[in-house]
Formats: structure tokens, C-alpha cells, sequence
């Protein structure tokens, strides 16, 4: 996003504890996008015993804008449970799996992406001591 | 939402406190000790360090074990343990899918704005989050409606805590229902706010960590116990497909009144309507003409009226007339829902069965309620239906959650707060580690545990699923012998500590917000530490007794509630928050409105359900995309309306002295 606030003074520099997180900050968003479209779509489209577009008694919803997914119901006969835990195909396959994977990618962000910046280099110290604005 | 308070029974229960187990009393208590121990060495440490910073933020002071669970514990509500186990209980595997966005909440809500709330609060000195909110703003408009903020949506949800607290206490002790959930409340709030007050920050972390630990080995030993019981979830599954087309009654009214219709076979009936006539003296009849589709038809009931045309119409009423029904008999059985078969002793001592004597009172003055009968197994897919026979999670409403815990879990103030307490960047670290491990063995094996106690527990109506956990516990595991009863305490104990990790630290929340942000920053800047010492105690005791009496009146679902505070928090804090950290951009002017309208739309939108009708959902999506959508757009738009930003704030927190070569 533009920034509307002035430039810097020159003898300012960007802080490093902002930029790392803000660089963090994107990966993490970027992880929950990939989830949110996976999940999300997958157990919709392999989970579901009606793609109706069902009624919202405030207005339109937004499964109209889909069409008609009939094809795609699901029926008992389809059900199937991996590696016989019991756990139905699409709580296996679009939550269980990608949540073990997300796991072990919190895992490699926390080894091998995140920063561990100093964070007293610039504290006040006690709390109290803080200036009293307003 | 509905405000319906418990009815005020009149008759003897069956088990009552004589088949309390010993082993869960004494579990409890010891439980309950052991937090006023924790609370008591907090309080030592209050008088060591300055008052203040230590009461309300632990000194800055938390490592990674006690940031990562009083962080886990107060994110896990009495929602976790009580809310969603019967959302489970009531809709099956589809919550897998409710609750998926968890698998990236710990990184979310820490990751994102851990490390920069931490070093902005730092370098304030910043106690609480409106403070960090008017200092990276200049702005003490900002605050107070922060504070205003704060104080509402928590004292929304601290009542629906207080109830949780108050049920699981009714309900373990097993309390006559004519005082139980007053009792229960009362030593609800007693243990809390207590310790609470006594102990500050500190008290509450350190419990918070105990209650961690709890709910972890609660689910932990709960998880195989119940699966191994229920013969394997895949046998499970097979149980949920041939469970007969069931119809649970929900009807307010003055005392028991609510039925079970099970199909005795296929075809069977679409569902029931019970109808108010608006004629007085008539009579009660049942009206049942399928024609040759019996799957489309439904069973019409005319509830019979008094000379006022006062519906006199009973639950016994209804049963008597589908079982003399010549048709109807053939297609379904009647029974009782949990609760609501009343049990008196006649005057030889003889348990008489009185079934559900209450009067069926249509809610809101309605011409006719309708429900719908639900097959097992719509409980192994999506979008699972309600007792009404409406999707409970449409397209729509699924993306919506999907984006609301993971996101709006960056909102909360209670969850934010922790994150300005802790010593430095590899706390975090390690935290965000911790939690993540901790809540995938936490959410997916409570799903896992609900889907298998279905079939195990009675049947509740959509009033009382909120005790599927304790019942799980008390009558699921404890009936498995004396050594299982210990378990099934520390089970209970699990969802009490969960609503007491929340309760806590929602009242330091609301006491800071007054203490700190409107008395000392705003009303009396040069107040003595004495003075701040007796009315944070103070504060934190009178906000626990007022949430206390309103829950005495406690709304209906506690699920609901929670969803509408976590929604309305986010809405308001996340925008200014998030960009005020991120973008240099941002102005007092853009937090204040984004905060505002994020506020206003979550109400606005809410404000239906607390009429009993329904929220309004637009494009069938939550409130809370609405929320943050309208947030985000009024920060950023007026930022740039009011914009530039001023330089000193932009150079005191997105800049630092140029590091020489």
C-alpha cells in the first residue's frame, strides 16, 4: 500500500524490527491464503450432501454465483476413510492432511525464516515511565 | 439472541446429589485450591515490583511455556469446551470444517503482530491496548472509544462465560435444577474473581498455564477413552449412517415441554409443525394427510386453547395424541429429550415419571413453528442441517469461518495484551511453535471425540447440547469404574479451566481499560500508586459482580455470543492495529473511523439475533466479513482523506538513527 506520510529525515533509517516483520508478516498471510483456498474448496466440492444455493433470508447467497454443482454431491455409498482410521476422505484429505502440513511449515518459519531481533535495543524500560499523552 | 433463564423446577430430579461422584468433588476442590495457591505467590510478587506494569502485564517479564499457554488457554473460551463440543454433538464432521482455519490461528494471531505490538508497546511503555492505541496515534478520542469498545463486547461475553462456568459446576455436582445454576454460578464467580483480583496478571498467567496443562490432558486421555467406548470411529461412522431420521422439538416455554420423534422406519415423515389457533376452547388435534408421498408430508399439530384462547397444550399432550394416532404410530416413536422427562417422588417414595408437563409457547407471539426430522447420516458431510431443517454451514457461512478464526484471531485485545507481556523475540519464537503443536492435538481430536459420544449420550435438545462435554465426562467415562471417575474429573476440569482462562482475563481487560485508560491516563495523570492499587482490586471486583448478576439471566447459546464478541472485536481493533503498526500511513482520524464503523456494522448486523429473528447475513456471508470489509475500507480511505501522518509519530515508530559504517 502507498504510503501518504512524509519522507524520512536522512539521517533515519527504515527499523530492521518493521521490515522483519513486515516480511513475515507476508509469508504468513501468503500460508493463510494457500489454506483458505485448498480447504475451503476441496471440502466443498467432496464433502457436501447438497451444492444447493441455499436460501438466506436476508438476500441472495453467495453459492448462487456457482451454479449448479449437483454433479458433485456427495452420497453414502461414496464415503470412503483412508488408511482405516475412520476419519471420513474429506476431513482426511482437506483438513487433517493440510493441517499436519502446516504444522511442519510453522516448524521451518520458526527455525528458518523468522528473525529473532532485539527487542529491549529501543525499550523505555519500566512501563510506568512511559509519557502520559491526552 | 435469546434470553431465557433456566425454569424454575418445582420437582425432585432423578441422581441427585447422592450420585455425585466423590472422586470429581474432590478433584474440583483441589483444582479450585490450587489456583488461589497460584494466585496468593502472584499477589507476593505485586508488592516487589511496581504495582502497576506487574497487576496488568506481568512486568514484560512471560517466557515461552507461559506465553504460548495462557495465550492458548484464553483464546480457548468456554466456547472450545462447551459451545463447540455441542455444535459436534449436534452436526458431526462438518465441524472439522468450522474449525479448520485453526491449523494457521497460532501463526496467524502470533506471528503477524507479536514481535511489532511487543516493541511499539515497549517503546510507549504502553500497559494495555488502548494505550498502545493512543500513543501510536497521539490520540485520546482513540482511546476512550477503545476502552468503550473493550468494555462492551467483554461484558457480552463474560456472561456467556459466567454461564458456561455456572453449567459445568450445576451439572457436575449434579445440583437440583430449582438452585443449581444459581449455586453453581455463584462459586463460579466467587473462585474467579477472586483470584483474579488477589492475584493480578501474574495469577492469571500462571493459572492459565495449570489450565493449559489440564486441557491438554483432558482431551488427551478423553480422545482414546471415548473411541475405544464408541468401538472405533470407523464403526462409528457406521452407527451414524443407520441411526433412524430423528426430530427434536425446541420450544420455549414455562417448563419442560420439548419431544424426541424417531422414524420407526423408511419412508418417514418431512418434519412437524405445531400450530396456535387463534380460537378459544379448542381442542388439541393432529392433522396427518401424506397422501402417496409420506417423505413430503408433514404431521400438522393444532395446540389445543383455554376460554382467553391461552394455549393449553402440553408436551405430554403431543405424545399422547401421535401415539393414539392409528398412522402416525406405525411411522414414528415418541420419547423425551435430556431433561425434560421430570421425575417426582409421590408420598410412598415411588420415582413417578411426569414427562414434559410444560405448556408449548410459541416464541414471539408465532402462528407456527416448524422442524424438520434429520438423518444420521447427514452428520458424516456437509452442510449439516438444524433442528429446523436450514444448512448450518452453506458456502457462504463455510468461507466466512474459515476467514474468521484465523484473521479475526488477530483481534482480540485479550489475545494482543499477551502478546505485549512477553521478554523478547525467541519467547515468541518458541510460543508460536508451542501453540501450534498444542491446538492441532486440541481442536481435531475434540471433533473427533463428540463425533464418537453421539450415539453415547441422550438426547439433548438444542438448549442443553451445551453440556455434550460435561456429559461426556459424567456419565460417558465416569460409568466406567472408580478409576475412570478421577479421569472424568479431570475431564470436567478441562472445559472449567478453559471458561476460567477466559473469564480472568477478560476482567483484568475491562479493569485495565478503566483503571489505566480512562482514570489515569485521561481523568488523573498524577494519581498515587496507593490510590491505583485499591482501585484496580476494586474495579476488578465490582466488573466481576455486575457480569455475575447479569448472568443470572444468561442468553441461550453460548456459541452465538462468543461469535458475536470475537466478530466485534476484530472489527474494531483489528484495522487500527493492524495498519497502525504496518503503514506509516495511517492517521488518528482513519483509526478512530475504521474503529467506529467496524463497531457499528457487527451491531447493526447483529442486531436481529437479539430479537430472535435472524442475523443478517448479506450474500449469505457472516457479519464479520461485513465488519472488517467496512473497517478496513474507512481506515484506509480516511487515512488518505486525512493524511500525511505526522512526522514525529512516523520517525518515533517506523524509524530508528541511521547505524554508522
Amino acid at each position: 500500500m502507498a504510503d501518504n506520510a512524509p519522507s524520512a529525515p536522512e539521517d533515519l533509517e527504515l527499523d530492521p524490527v518493521y521490515l522483519h516483520t513486515r516480511r513475515e508478516a507476508t509469508f504468513i498471510l501468503v500460508l493463510w491464503i494457500c489454506c483458505f483456498c485448498y480447504t475451503t474448496t476441496y471440502c466443498y466440492l467432496n464433502g457436501y450432501l447438497s451444492h444447493e444455493a441455499h436460501r438466506n433470508p436476508t438476500g441472495p447467497a453467495i453459492g448462487a454465483v456457482l451454479g449448479d454443482l449437483e454433479t458433485m454431491n456427495r452420497d453414502l455409498e461414496s464415503l470412503s476413510t483412508p488408511l482405516g482410521l475412520g476419519i471420513p476422505d474429506w476431513v482426511f484429505y482437506g483438513i487433517v492432511i493440510p493441517w499436519a502440513l502446516c504444522i511442519l511449515i510453522t516448524f521451518w518459519f520458526c527455525f528458518f525464516y523468522y528473525v529473532e531481533d532485539d527487542l529491549e535495543a529501543e525499550a523505555t524500560g519500566d512501563p510506568e515511565t512511559a509519557e502520559l499523552h491526552g | 439472541m435469546t434470553w431465557r433463564r433456566k425454569p424454575p423446577g418445582i420437582l425432585k430430579r432423578l441422581n441427585c446429589m447422592a450420585e455425585t461422584q466423590t472422586a470429581t468433588i474432590i478433584t474440583f476442590v483441589v483444582y479450585v485450591l490450587a489456583t488461589f495457591v497460584l494466585a496468593g505467590f502472584s499477589h507476593k510478587l505485586l508488592s516487589k515490583k511496581s504495582f502497576l506494569g506487574e497487576y496488568f502485564l506481568g512486568s514484560r517479564g512471560l517466557g515461552s511455556w507461559a506465553l504460548a499457554f495462557t495465550f492458548a488457554a484464553t483464546s480457548s473460551s468456554g466456547g472450545s469446551f462447551t459451545g463447540f463440543p455441542s455444535l459436534i454433538y449436534s452436526y458431526g464432521w462438518v465441524l472439522a470444517l468450522w474449525i479448520a482455519s485453526y491449523m494457521v490461528f497460532p501463526i496467524c494471531t502470533m506471528g503477524i503482530l507479536g514481535k511489532r505490538i511487543n516493541q511499539v508497546a515497549r517503546k510507549t511503555g504502553a500497559i494495555t491496548i488502548p494505550d498502545v492505541l493512543r500513543d501510536r496515534f497521539n490520540s485520546t478520542p482513540l482511546a476512550l472509544v477503545a476502552t468503550c469498545a473493550i468494555i462492551f463486547f467483554t461484558t457480552c461475553n463474560l456472561v456467556a462465560q459466567f454461564k458456561a462456568g455456572a453449567l459445568i459446576i450445576e451439572e457436575t455436582f449434579n445440583l437440583p435444577p430449582a438452585w443449581g445454576y444459581e449455586v453453581g454460578l455463584l462459586l463460579f464467580a466467587g473462585t474467579v474473581i477472586f483470584y483474579t483480583a488477589y492475584g493480578g496478571f501474574r495469577a492469571v498467567v500462571w493459572t492459565d498455564v495449570m489450565q493449559g496443562v489440564v486441557m491438554g490432558i483432558g482431551i488427551a486421555i478423553l480422545l482414546p477413552i471415548v473411541i475405544w467406548k464408541g468401538g472405533g470411529l470407523a464403526e462409528i461412522n457406521k452407527l451414524n449412517r443407520t441411526r433412524p431420521p430423528t426430530l427434536v422439538t425446541a420450544i420455549p416455554g414455562d417448563d419442560y415441554n420439548d419431544l424426541v420423534l424417531r422414524a420407526r422406519g423408511d419412508p418417514y415423515p418431512a418434519g412437524l409443525d405445531y400450530h396456535r389457533s387463534s380460537q378459544a376452547d379448542t381442542p388439541l388435534t393432529l392433522s396427518w394427510a401424506p397422501g402417496d408421498d409420506i417423505e413430503s408430508a408433514v404431521i400438522e399439530v393444532f395446540l389445543g386453547t383455554d376460554s382467553e384462547g391461552n394455549v393449553t397444550s402440553t408436551g405430554n399432550d403431543v405424545k399422547k395424541a401421535i401415539e393414539e394416532h392409528p398412522q402416525l404410530k406405525q411411522l414414528v416413536d415418541v420419547e423425551y429429550p435430556f431433561e425434560n422427562n421430570e421425575i417426582q417422588m409421590d408420598a410412598d417414595g415411588n420415582r413417578v415419571e411426569l414427562g414434559a408437563t410444560g405448556r408449548i409457547l410459541l416464541a414471539g407471539g408465532k402462528e407456527t413453528e416448524s422442524f424438520a426430522f434429520l438423518r444420521g447420516d447427514e452428520a458424516l458431510f456437509g452442510p449439516g442441517r438444524n433442528h429446523k431443517g436450514d444448512p448450518f454451514l452453506p458456502l457462504g457461512l463455510m468461507l466466512s469461518f474459515f476467514f474468521m478464526w484465523a484473521i479475526t484471531g488477530m483481534g482480540q485485545p485479550g489475545t494482543m495484551v499477551r502478546l505485549m507481556a512477553f521478554k523478547e523475540s525467541r519467547t515468541l519464537k518458541r510460543a508460536i511453535l508451542t501453540v501450534t503443536v498444542y491446538y492441532g492435538f486440541i481442536y481435531l481430536p475434540l471433533v473427533f471425540i463428540f463425533v464418537a459420544a453421539r450415539n453415547m449420550l441422550p438426547q439433548l435438545t438444542a438448549e442443553h447440547s451445551d453440556k455434550a462435554m460435561v456429559l461426556v465426562s459424567t456419565r460417558v467415562v465416569a460409568e466406567m469404574g472408580l478409576g475412570f471417575q478421577i479421569l472424568g474429573a479431570i475431564f470436567i476440569a478441562a472445559p472449567f479451566a478453559a471458561v476460567m482462562s477466559t473469564v480472568d482475563s477478560f476482567l483484568l481487560l475491562i479493569s485495565s481499560g478503566i483503571v489505566r485508560d480512562v482514570y489515569q491516563r485521561t481523568i488523573n495523570p498524577r494519581v498515587s500508586e496507593r490510590t491505583m492499587k485499591h482501585l484496580s482490586y476494586t474495579v476488578t471486583v465490582v466488573i466481576g459482580i455486575v457480569v455475575m448478576l447479569l448472568a443470572t439471566y444468561p442468553p441461550a447459546f453460548l456459541q452465538r455470543i462468543i461469535v458475536f464478541t470475537g466478530g466485534g472485536f476484530a472489527s474494531s481493533f483489528l484495522c487500527p492495529m493492524l495498519l497502525g503498526l504496518y503503514w506509516r500511513g495511517m492517521t488518528a482520524s482513519g483509526a478512530l473511523s475504521s474503529m467506529i464503523g467496524g463497531f457499528v456494522i457487527i451491531v447493526t448486523l447483529f442486531a436481529p439475533s437479539l430479537f430472535g429473528a435472524s442475523r443478517i447475513d448479506i450474500l449469505g456471508m457472516h457479519p464479520i466479513i461485513w465488519g472488517l470489509t467496512g473497517s478496513f475500507t474507512l481506515g484506509i480511505v480516511v487515512s488518505k482523506l486525512t493524511g500525511p501522518a505526522p512526522d514525529s509519530l512516523i520517525q518515533r515508530y517506523f524509524y530508528r538513527p541511521k547505524s554508522r559504517p
